[in-house]
């Protein structure tokens, strides 16, 4: 019967080989919790309190999903399948040394069948390890994808662990070349090495001597793998899963934090290492430079000073310099030192990357925090401290007067109901854009048109509206976010209304995600973005077609709909009821691209760009086979999309729609 | 320490439409929405900046205007030490002669060492409120100023002349500047920051007394521009047209 024989091979003149081996493995694992004691403890000495305690089993379950599982390292296929490969081997070695442990001291139950069902496990996880490594030597020494760092430290992380596996293969096939036992094949891929020392006609000493030196060899690497891990790049094996561990539960992706207070009460703004919160420091510490967020990120895809990955790179090197000083209570600046303004300002807030991370780390919450304190160092350029200046001024960053905003409303017959005055099902928030921006007056007329034929019951705030603030929030302008929730939120009070519908994602994103902590409580307001509400008008009747338009379109995900709300279904839904055919460009859904207008960048200097992010997303567009129109489903899209469609050059084979446009013209 | 003084004044905002008054000689001011005067505006801000370089306080002073309190708290967060109001009757209108009395009347108390102001209003080019304010006080003058340091009991002064001559000289303090542009466009100060100051500072009310409108001008009519005759384009190659030129020089008497 096949049974487990405890330390084949290894000497016993020295006393039983458990006792250096534990000795040599206890020390190995105390240097490295010593180590990582060392690393994290600076997360919480030096960053500001941020309760993540709550709700220990969901966190446990987000650990399992993505720290163990690596659900969302499998949303890649390549990449996911060579880490998998690599860290689920890893994951039952460690258990397989485990249950040997178990079986060694404490219960007996390694032999006869589990024992080859065990020993087959680990030997296909062997192999399956291997093909993980080989793809990565492949994607680091062949592929060299850009995003990836190609550094030393990666390819000792990557030497160490193919070490620690050939040494225990190897080990594992001078044993079988040895005993031959009949259940060899048990072990398929020692079993095949084994072939080399029988095929070679290695005699029994020298397969014992090389067991020996091989499996010394084999002790070593895993105990060196184990000192260095804390300070090299298989840190992010124990920070990427606590990342995981720590991330946001219920806070939806759409709602960002207040300006925190500190122990004194006075709010913080960002601009040291002191000021993030720990978890912030940990994001630092968690990336596994994989590169993800870069290769989504649309601002770093238009050649302007931002990389996401580099911002958390920074905030991991400021961690490595600045911690001391920062516990002995005075942290260097990090904002304009590690982390320029620039890099900042060019975020476009669209989440892409928060959304890729495999250990879910939080660029835009970090990104916006330090951007609050640049706002109120006035450290803001031209165009945002004029649209800025607009929307204190005058509700709306247009700079126009509050008494014009409902001017494309003259037109409307019958005249739009005054919600202010009337009750009204509906309340329509028009926005900015869509109420001022001269390109749009006629969409927006459509709308009210649509909403008319419907037999809608709507009515708008005409000057009692202000600017939503979401990207106002999102510019770092905190205070003046509050100061526009307070007035829309007067206003709200003020009307009678069940819904409230918008066509801006960006509206609709703070009304429905931000608005409620400012609200008295009792104002709970159902918010719709029009693609949901004409979605149900549509499903119940109300509004019915004439028309199938029979055009062939491509649908552009605006990031506050899509992304930030997991709005993807309606809109998709209404373009098919309107009798054309979708075809999806290539990033579509949660990876849309954006059309960077977002996160207060449309008010903003523009800067040095290579291809602006409407331009290449109107180039993939283009790209679809017969193609002809790119639907979008947010005002300030119409507008960066048409610009974009000119400035490439492709009106002959492109042209840019809204939603409503489509709907208006199939009644 | 150097007190420097910025006396500042809303003026109508030109985002809304502008109506006339029934009377027919002033603009009507229920619908007029005020804004600060952006020469003013520019003089806090280079009063800012010199206070940042070379030290001193700050006071900026205004008419009791409707909306002033906010631009008062706006240059207390952007770093003004003292921001006080002119009570009076301001509502109705005034012109820039009553205004430099009334700030003149309240300057004797404050005893400043230079005076900032916007070199000009949009709302009264007639005689700018510096000026006047120099004459009352028996202070220097210079204007259109863009650019100030102070030396010693003195501040030298950078005063843009036409096709972009620049001029630098020095004046005796006190004086008054009529700010055309301050080194740096007007900073952005955060909401959070204005608001913040509108619970830690405090208004300072000045009595203005009777305003006294006098050397001021009587507007008898006000109204928008009126459509003239259309010009005339001429048509056809260089010969044709120089020559219907002279046509025209000719009909109109000029040659």
């Amino acid at each position: 019967m096949p049974e487990r024989v405890n330390y084949w091979g290894i000497p016993h003149e020295w006393g039983p080989p458990e006792y250096y081996v534990y000795t040599i493995m206890f020390l190995a694992a105390l240097i490295m919790l010593f180590r990582f004691y060392q690393r994290a403890r600076i997360w919480w000495k030096v960053g500001r309190p941020e309760p993540r305690w709550d709700k220990l089993h969901i966190r446990l379950w987000k650990l399992i999903q993505y720290g163990i599982v690596q659900i969302k390292v499998l949303n890649e296929r390549y990449p996911g399948i060579m880490h998998v490969a690599i860290a689920w081997s890893y994951f039952v070695f460690f258990l397989g040394t485990a249950l040997a442990t178990i079986h060694d001291h404490f219960f007996e139950f390694l032999y006869g069948n589990v024992l080859l069902a065990y020993k087959f496990v680990l030997d296909l996880f062997t192999i399956v390890f291997f093909v993980g490594a080989i793809m990565a030597l492949i994607r680091r020494y062949l592929q060299k994808p850009k995003r990836l760092t190609l550094n030393a430290d990666f390819t000792f992380s990557l030497v160490m662990i193919i070490m620690i596996v050939l040494g225990g293969l190897v080990t594992e096939s001078l044993r079988l070349a040895f005993d031959q036992p009949e259940w060899a094949w048990a072990s398929p891929a020692g079993w095949a090495v084994a072939q080399l020392w029988i095929v070679a006609g290695a005699s029994d000493a020298a397969l014992i001597n090389w067991h020996l030196g091989v499996w010394t060899f084999h002790l070593l690497s895993v105990a060196i793998t184990i000192i260095t891990l804390p300070v090299g790049t298989l840190l992010h094996s124990l920070t990427g899963p606590l990342n995981c561990f720590f991330s946001e539960l219920d806070k939806p992706t759409g709602k960002l934090s207040p300006i925190a207070l500190d122990a004194k009460g006075n709010l913080v703004y960002v601009n040291k290492l002191s000021d993030l919160t720990w978890k912030q420091l940990l994001d630092g510490d968690a990336c596994t430079e994989c590169g993800r967020c870069q290769d989504a990120c649309p601002a770093y895809a238009a050649g302007t000073p931002l990389n996401p990955k580099e911002l958390i790179l920074n905030i991991r090197e400021a961690l490595r310099s600045d911690a001391a000083p920062a516990m002995a209570g005075n942290a260097p600046l990090l904002v304009g030192e590690k982390i320029q303004a620039d890099m900042l300002w060019a975020c476009t807030t669209c989440g892409a990357c928060v959304n890729v991370c495999p250990v879910m780390i939080e660029h835009v919450g970090a990104i916006v925090d330090m951007r609050r304190y640049l706002v109120i160092e006035g450290a803001v350029d031209a165009e945002l401290q004029t649209a800025l200046s607009n929307l204190s001024r005058y509700g709306n960053s247009f700079g126009k007067s509050d008494r014009m905003r409902a001017r494309w409303s003259q037109e409307i017959q019958p005249a739009i109901k005054d919600a202010g005055r009337e009750e009204v099902e509906y309340l329509w928030f028009v926005g900015d854009y869509a109420s001022y921006s001269p390109t749009l007056t006629e969409i927006t007329q459509k709308t009210a048109r649509v909403f008319q034929q419907a037999g809608l019951d709507f009515g708008i705030l005409y000057k009692g509206e202000s600017h939503s603030g979401n990207d106002v929030r999102r510019a770092g302008e905190e205070g003046l976010f509050e100061m526009l929730v307070e007035n829309n939120i007067k206003s709200f009070s003020g009307s009678k209304f069940k819904s409230i519908v918008t066509t801006d994602p960006h509206s609709y994103n703070t009304l429905k995600n931000e608005y409620p902590a400012f609200g008295d409580g009792d104002g709970e307001w159902n918010v719709m973005h029009y693609s949901e509400l004409l979605d149900q008008l549509i499903s119940t009747g109300k509004l019915q077609f004439n028309k199938k338009l029979g055009y062939k379109v491509t649908y552009h995900d605006p990031c506050y709909l899509g992304r930030y709300n997991g709005i993807f279904d309606a809109p998709r839904r209404v373009i098919e009821a309107t009798g054309c055919e979708i075809v999806e460009m290539p990033r579509n859904r949660e990876r849309g691209f954006c059309c960077g207008a977002g996160g207060g960048r449309i008010w903003m200097e523009e800067g040095k760009v290579t291809e602006r992010p409407s331009e290449s997303r109107i180039r993939e567009a283009v790209g679809l086979d017969g193609v002809t129109q790119f639907v979008v489903a947010c005002p300030k899209d119409v507008t960066m999309y048409s610009d974009a469609v000119k400035t490439t050059g492709q009106e002959a084979n492109i042209v840019v729609k809204d939603l409503i446009e489509l709907v208006y013209e199939a009644m | 320490m150097t007190h420097i003084l910025v006396p500042v004044k809303l003026v109508p905002d030109l985002v809304e439409e502008l109506q006339i008054a029934g009377s027919g000689n002033a603009l009507d001011m229920t619908w007029l929405r005020l804004i600060i005067s952006e020469f003013d505006d520019h003089a806090i801000e280079q009063a800012i900046i010199l206070k940042e370089r070379s030290g001193g306080e700050v006071t900026v002073i205004a008419p009791d205007q409707e909306g002033m309190d906010d631009v008062l708290f706006t240059a207390a967060a952007k770093g003004a030490d003292r921001i006080t109001k002119l009570s009076g009757d301001f509502g109705e209108g005034f012109n820039n002669h009553a205004l430099a009395r009334a700030f003149a009347s309240a300057v004797e108390g404050l005893a400043p060492d230079l005076i900032l102001t916007g070199v000009q209003g949009n709302n009264d080019l007639d005689g700018s409120v510096g000026p006047c304010l120099a004459e009352y006080l028996g202070m220097a003058y210079v204007g259109y100023v863009a650019g100030v340091s102070l030396e010693g009991g003195k501040a030298v002064i950078k005063k843009e002349y036409p096709g972009g001559l620049i001029a630098e000289m020095e004046v005796a303090l006190p004086a008054v500047l009529g700010i055309q542009a301050a080194e740096q466009p007007p900073r952005y100060v955060a909401v959070s920051k204005v608001r913040q100051m509108m619970k830690e500072t405090s208004i300072v009310e000045i009595d203005a007394g009777d305003l006294d409108p006098s050397g001021g001008l009587d507007v008898s009519r006000m109204y928008l521009p009126e459509a003239a005759e259309r010009a005339e384009m001429l048509q056809g190659n260089e010969k044709e047209v120089a020559a219907r030129l002279v046509e025209i020089f000719k009909e109109i008497g000029v040659i």
